[in-house]
């Protein structure tokens, strides 16, 4: 095996692109657990770590452009908390502090695993996935990124350089359940993102899908039934709460496996989204 | 293999340029460089045992490739190694009693140093957040968390005062029920500081019952190489084990020429060639329990991850790569995972083998039937007023020590087996290794260094036979470590159960007959199948009075992986179900939880009937001329304290229950009353020999396995207390075959009670020749009037002679002679402690979520020898029973493979989401114990699970009688109530 360490964007693209079989290691907090396991047996790696410009991040504007290798605790700690506290929330639940310390969004987007905690998020903010090779750059949006458990549209040369997203313009909720407080793998999860400048609702699921999944219908009639004001925003039939939660989980076709059935999946889904939508429009 | 590359990093300050390989992780580097305080934990950076500072920041070395290291600085604790002192961090952790095992210590001092680099008085919840990926499964980050709070206030420069325990008034005349106050609150104070109601029985000590700091703290705060894989003999190789993918199989035909014909291959070992000797591995007294149902390497296997091979190469790549080469032909059989399925026509036979004997029933795989009685229980039922039936399933969990099982065995100059092995039992093992390693027991020697959690699982011979096979066949030192998949699916685990519960009730609440029935889930070796459900038993039918009792098991062959010990043996399954039960019969009959099994508990008095018809010592009915009875208990101040301290009123309150603001949020309470055993009577045996050194020290030589326990702390100050010395003078050396006195080994509570009587009589012995000597020199007549303290010996005069010029007089001057004392002892009694258990819990009624916001115990273990040891077993004991009661499970595939091997899926708490925990030692004097104790180490771990479930219950309404309350059962529980 060989490593290199790169420190440009460019150095990186041409060494992928001579060896598209390479390894990328960011942080290496998932790599590097399957090449322990030797289930990843790679003949080359090729380390970010000295790649500094895509460690960074700015705020333009209205958009968040998040360089792929800014670790979670950055994320959290930073302005980017209060212009994506989505994505802060579902940074502060990953892992602990040595994973949070290393990991990075680029890396939980490329691994593309159901329970990616930061996945659910993005694609509720409709994020778009910047994407160079030595043929240039593409943008694809998150939810067209990932295409099946662990299964992304990357190809093997191709480096994912940053995220873009939407600043804040009201309230972003991340809830997980599972048996504890805190936990590395969740049951199900949900991102609900409220855009009060569009006045539209986004609401994402995590770990009950191969990809990650929009909630289209739900999304809408939550939209319709909102009380748009300029001070906040109000529902005033709970009834519309329930129906929402509802709708959510209907848009899911979660499975029985050994953490959980189908049904209480489903259940969970819709106390979930109807706490998010509460929680946004109480406060 | 690929050529090495250079990395260049500061480590610990100083510039390095190392060859490494590429795919080799920073971890591993930097064991190879000597910084042993980077552990393993798994291969998956879940447990942080190998934290260390990257570029300041904490972070799992494990899942770091060395070569990322290249142009950064990594810092590990050998770093404050400078001194001989410890830097102001290690000795917070030190002061406190933060390190049990001290596998973890290095990470979480190091952690703590990043944090207090940002901020110097940190949070609660930020230095929580900080431990959150350091898994400890010894002292629930209680003590850690102190440790921290304390080291930042030391480096504030703000000075500390000695950590000490809170000494408190009793509520109770020792024997009669308090009467519950609200208006009475508990005292305030961290939930870290024991709470200890002493005994007016207990005479003043200086160094029994002191909150001595441990006698391997330093060596464990600063990393030093103490645990078994932190020495590597020259020329060792690297062995791997090939496990079973299949439940049940038969092995048709193994061919290894491949794997050894591959380059660096010395030894692959099979059942082919390696010689079919029957032995049973659990870790007990000769003549180990039947049936002898295991060979080193078998024709079948019985469970996913059963023993298929092992591998000796020279590097852990090359031993799995030749792991790889081995062919096996498998002819797939049925298997069976449900112990009431096993037992049922039809269910595949398991042990179909002609050798096995003294299987109760092969054909039905019932391995053993367990049967004891007191009176007429039928008799007694049909005629009671009214008979209560219930059912209760508990499932299978693992010990999960953060270091897995490692044995590493080479033979020596004389041809001696050495095995140096993380074991509870390095006596036992010794003793049942040899005849399958064709040795006699004297040419081998265990070496038992510091062990990083064992909680039962290392009470085996697990891998001693595999290293000693393959030390035997390469003539090279071999090492085996478990992966944390193999600690799963290879290692040990908890017996699952089904438990049937019949209960006959009189008019007055007092209970006239119990019946239990246990189906007793030994997977597919009988291990501590027999003992386990025994203890089940005994546990089941011993605290409360009743006249007819009987107790009936049987214990059953399934193909899951291996149940073993796991602390607690048998109780926690138990006394879930009984605590459940007896909660539902009072509710039912209508009358106060606690009231009605106060009716019924035993006291001060009550006789223990059911306890000596079971067991490896078994006595048949009319044996038995006197039964043992309750000699001591706290049971009415360890209940008082505790409803205190949890404030019980709130069951009552309404708006505490149902908090307006978080409608979909139920509170409630639970209790469970406990009660343990302390040592196997007339079984367990420890010696202790101590001899005194020029300067008035002594070294102590024990048999007893300290597991992180502070069992060689507690024997040493019971030995200093004697000999009227410091703790620092006595000098522990603890399990070495060669070299102590025998011991059982660290399991069934026995250490402080057996070992440590051996300890106070060995010093005994020495002191009889200390004050004679002394009376020579004061020219005093009577020896027996000479008294030793401060380490000096007084006649009555008052004058006196150092402890010193004592051992220079009997080494150097007149008539010499080494002042020493050996001694041992099995105890006929088995003192049992008793502990009120109270768990607050908060149910979330929409998605059944469960969260437990504090947890007290107030516990009754005699004298407290150490009571910052004791309330750390304490606390370990509650986070491993609140784990198997909240979280933990195994999950399996259709085909019986664990699908949860890692501490992600397999959920174990961790510090940031651990409850308050509070614990009170109260006080009484057992006069059969040293100086006043009894065990602690056990009890913690029966009364969680009962208590959290009636607590549910109290919240909710909802009865849930299967473990654990995951979500999902809870909710379900909650939909069919
Ligand atoms: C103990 C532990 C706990 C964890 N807990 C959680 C959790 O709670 N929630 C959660 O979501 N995840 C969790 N993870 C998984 C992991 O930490 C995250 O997915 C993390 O975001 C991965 O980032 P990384 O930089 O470490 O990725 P790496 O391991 O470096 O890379 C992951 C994959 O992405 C590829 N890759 C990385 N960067 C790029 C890039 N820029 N362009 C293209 N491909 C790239 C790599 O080749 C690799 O295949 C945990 C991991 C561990 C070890
Ligand atoms: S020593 Fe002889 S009586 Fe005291």
């Amino acid at each position: 095996m060989t490593v290199s360490m790169p420190s440009s964007v460019d150095e990186t693209l041409r060494l992928l692109s001579d060896d598209p079989a390479a390894t990328i290691l960011a942080g290496g907090t998932d790599a590097m657990v399957e090449i322990n396991y030797e289930h990843r047996r790679p003949a080359s790696v090729v380390s970010l770590r000295r790649v500094n410009e895509l460690a960074t991040w700015s705020i333009d504007g209205g958009t968040v452009r998040l360089g792929a290798t800014v670790p979670y605790v950055e994320i959290m700690n930073s302005e980017l908390a209060a212009a994506s506290p989505g994505l802060a929330q579902a940074s502060r639940t990953v892992g602990s502090s040595q994973i949070r310390n290393t990991g990075t969004v680029g890396g939980n987007l490329a691994t593309g695993s159901p329970a990616g905690d930061t996945i659910p998020v993005l694609a509720a903010l409709d994020a778009i996935v910047e994407i160079a090779s030595v043929r240039g750059i593409r943008e694809v949006a998150v939810v067209d990124l990932i295409v099946g458990v662990k299964r992304t549209v990357l190809e093997p040369d191709e480096l994912i350089v940053a995220i873009r997203f939407p600043v804040a313009s009201g309230p972003q909720e991340f809830l997980k359940i599972g048996p504890r407080n805190a936990m590395v793998i969740s049951v199900a999860s949900c991102a609900l993102v409220i855009n009060q400048a569009e006045r539209s609702v986004a609401c994402a699921l995590g770990s009950v899908s191969p990809a990650p999944l929009r909630c289209g219908d739900a999304e809408e009639f939550a939209a319709a039934n909102i009380d748009w004001t300029s001070d906040g925003i109000r529902i005033t039939d709970p009834r519309t709460l329930e129906t929402f939660g509802s709708m959510v989980a209907d848009a899911a076709s979660p499975i029985d496996d050994h953490r959980s059935t189908a049904a209480y999946r489903k259940h969970g889904i819709a106390v979930m989204a109807r706490r998010a939508l509460t929680r946004a429009t109480t406060s | 293999m690929s050529a090495k590359i250079e990395v260049s990093f500061q480590l610990n300050g100083k510039q390095r340029e190392l060859q490494v390989l590429p795919s080799a992780n920073l971890r591993d580097v930097l064991r190879g460089e000597g910084m042993f305080s980077v552990k393993f934990g798994s291969a998956s950076g879940e447990t942080g045992a190998a934290a260390v500072l990257f570029d300041g920041k904490l972070a799992s070395s494990d899942v770091i490739l060395a070569a990322q290291a290249d142009g950064h600085s990594i810092t590990t604790v050998e770093s404050l190694n400078t001194e001989r002192e410890l830097h102001p961090i290690q000795a917070a952790f030190a002061a406190v009693g933060a390190l049990q095992s001290g596998y973890s210590a290095g990470a979480m001092v190091l952690g703590t140093m990043a944090l207090l680099e940002q901020t110097s008085d940190p949070s609660e919840s930020e230095i929580r957040d900080m431990l959150g990926g350091i898994l400890d499964r010894e002292t629930a980050y209680v003590k850690p968390v102190e440790a921290v709070k304390r080291a930042a206030a030391v480096l504030r420069g703000e000075t500390v005062t000695g950590f000490e325990p809170m000494i408190l008034t009793p509520l109770t005349d020792g024997k009669n029920a308090a009467i519950y106050d609200a208006k009475n609150k508990p005292p305030p104070g961290s939930g870290a500081v024991p709470r200890l109601i002493p005994s007016r029985d207990v005479p003043e000590m200086a160094v029994v019952g002191k909150p001595e700091v441990k006698v391997d703290a330093v060596r464990l705060a600063k990393g030093n190489p103490a645990f078994t894989d932190d020495i590597e003999p020259r020329a060792m190789l690297y062995c791997r084990l090939l496990t079973s993918p299949h439940a049940h199989a038969n092995i048709v035909d193994i061919d290894d020429t491949a794997a050894l014909a591959l380059e660096g291959v010395h030894a692959v070992l099979h059942h082919k060639n390696v010689a079919r000797i029957k032995y049973a591995s659990g870790g007990q007294s000769w003549p180990n329990p039947h049936p002898h149902d295991q060979v080193s390497f078998d024709t079948k296997v019985r469970h996913v991850g059963d023993r298929v091979a092992a591998v000796a190469a020279d590097t852990i790549e090359i031993a799995e790569e030749a792991v790889r080469l081995i062919k096996v032909e498998y002819e797939v059989l049925p298997a069976v995972f449900d112990e009431r399925e096993a037992m049922l026509p039809g269910a595949p036979k398991i042990h179909d083998e002609v050798d096995t004997e003294e299987i109760f029933d092969a054909d039905k795989n019932i391995v053993h039937e367990i049967k004891a009685q007191r009176g007429d229980v039928e008799k007694a039922l049909a005629s009671a007023p009214h008979v209560f039936e219930q059912t209760f399933r508990v499932h299978q969990v693992q010990q999960c020590p953060i270091e897995p099982h490692i044995s590493i065995a080479w033979i020596d100059e004389d041809e001696r087996m050495v095995i140096r092995t993380a074991t509870q039992v390095p006596f036992h093992a010794r003793r049942m290794v040899a005849p399958l390693l064709e040795m006699d027991i004297k040419d081998i020697r265990i070496i038992k260094p510091r062990i990083g959690g064992g909680f039962g699982a290392k009470q085996e011979m697990l891998l001693e036979d595999i290293v000693g096979h393959l030390a035997k066949a390469t003539r090279r030192p071999c090492r085996l470590e478990l992966t944390r998949e193999e600690e799963f699916a290879s290692s040990r685990t908890r017996h699952p159960q089904t438990i049937t519960y019949r209960t006959g009730v009189d008019d007055d609440g007092k209970l006239v007959a119990q019946d239990m029935y246990v189906i007793g889930n030994t997977g597919p070796y009988g291990t501590h199948g027999y003992t386990v459900q025994t203890v089940s038993g005994m546990r089941g039918l011993s605290q409360y009075n009743c006249p007819n009792k009987r107790f009936h098991c049987d214990v059953v062959y399934t193909n899951i992986p291996v149940p073993g010990a796991y602390r607690g043996y048998g109780a926690p399954q138990a006394e879930f179900a009984l605590e459940a039960h007896l909660e539902d019969i009072a509710i039912e009959l209508g009358y106060d939880v606690i009231e009605f099994k106060r009716k019924n508990w035993v006291t001060a008095g009550s006789v223990i009937d059911i306890a000596p018809h079971l067991g490896e010592r078994a006595v048949v009915d009319g044996e038995l001329d006197e039964y043992p009875i309750v000699m001591t208990e706290g049971i009415e101040e360890c209940v008082a304290q505790a409803m205190r301290e949890i404030g019980w009123h709130r069951r009552d309150d309404a708006a505490w229950r149902e908090p307006a603001d978080r409608p979909h949020i139920r509170r409630g309470l639970g209790f469970a009353f406990c009660m343990h055993g302390t040592a196997i009577p007339f079984l367990d045996m420890g010696g202790c020999s101590i001899k005194l050194n020029d300067d008035g020290s002594f070294n102590m030589l024990v048999g007893a396995t300290d597991l992180g326990t502070g069992a060689d702390t507690v024997l040493g100050q019971i030995a200093a207390e004697v000999l009227g010395v410091r703790l620092e003078d006595i000098k522990v050396y603890s399990s070495d075959t060669d070299m102590t006195p025998f011991d059982t080994g660290a399991y069934a509570s026995s250490t402080t009670y057996i070992s440590g009587t051996a300890a106070m009589r060995a010093a005994e012995v020495a002191r009889t020749r200390i004050k004679e000597r002394a009376a020579m020199l004061l020219d005093v007549e009577q020896p027996c009037t000479i008294e030793l303290r401060d380490r000096r010996a007084y006649a009555p005069d008052g004058s006196s002679v150092s402890m010193e010029d004592i051992a220079l007089d009997s080494l150097h001057t007149q008539e010499q002679e080494q002042i020493m004392g050996t001694a041992s002892y099995v105890s006929p009694d088995c003192p049992p402690p008793f502990a009120a258990q109270l768990v607050e819990v908060e149910v979330d009624i929409e998605t059944g979520q469960v969260t437990v916001p504090k947890m007290v115990m107030a516990v009754d273990c005699g004298v407290a020898i150490n009571p910052i040891t004791a309330s750390g077993q304490v606390e370990g004991g509650m986070l491993q029973a609140l784990g198997y009661a909240h979280c933990e499970e195994f999950a399996y595939d259709d085909a019986g493979k664990m699908l949860n091997t890692s501490f992600g899926p397999y959920k174990i708490y961790r510090a940031d989401e651990m409850p308050e925990t509070v614990v009170y030692l109260v006080q009484t004097m057992e006069d059969s114990g040293p100086f006043g104790a009894k065990a602690v180490a056990e009890i913690p771990k029966d009364g969680v699970a009962p208590a959290l479930r009636n607590a549910i219950l109290n919240a909710t309404g909802a009865a849930i009688n299967d473990l654990p309350f995951t979500p999902e059962r809870v909710w379900a529980a909650l939909n069919d109530k």
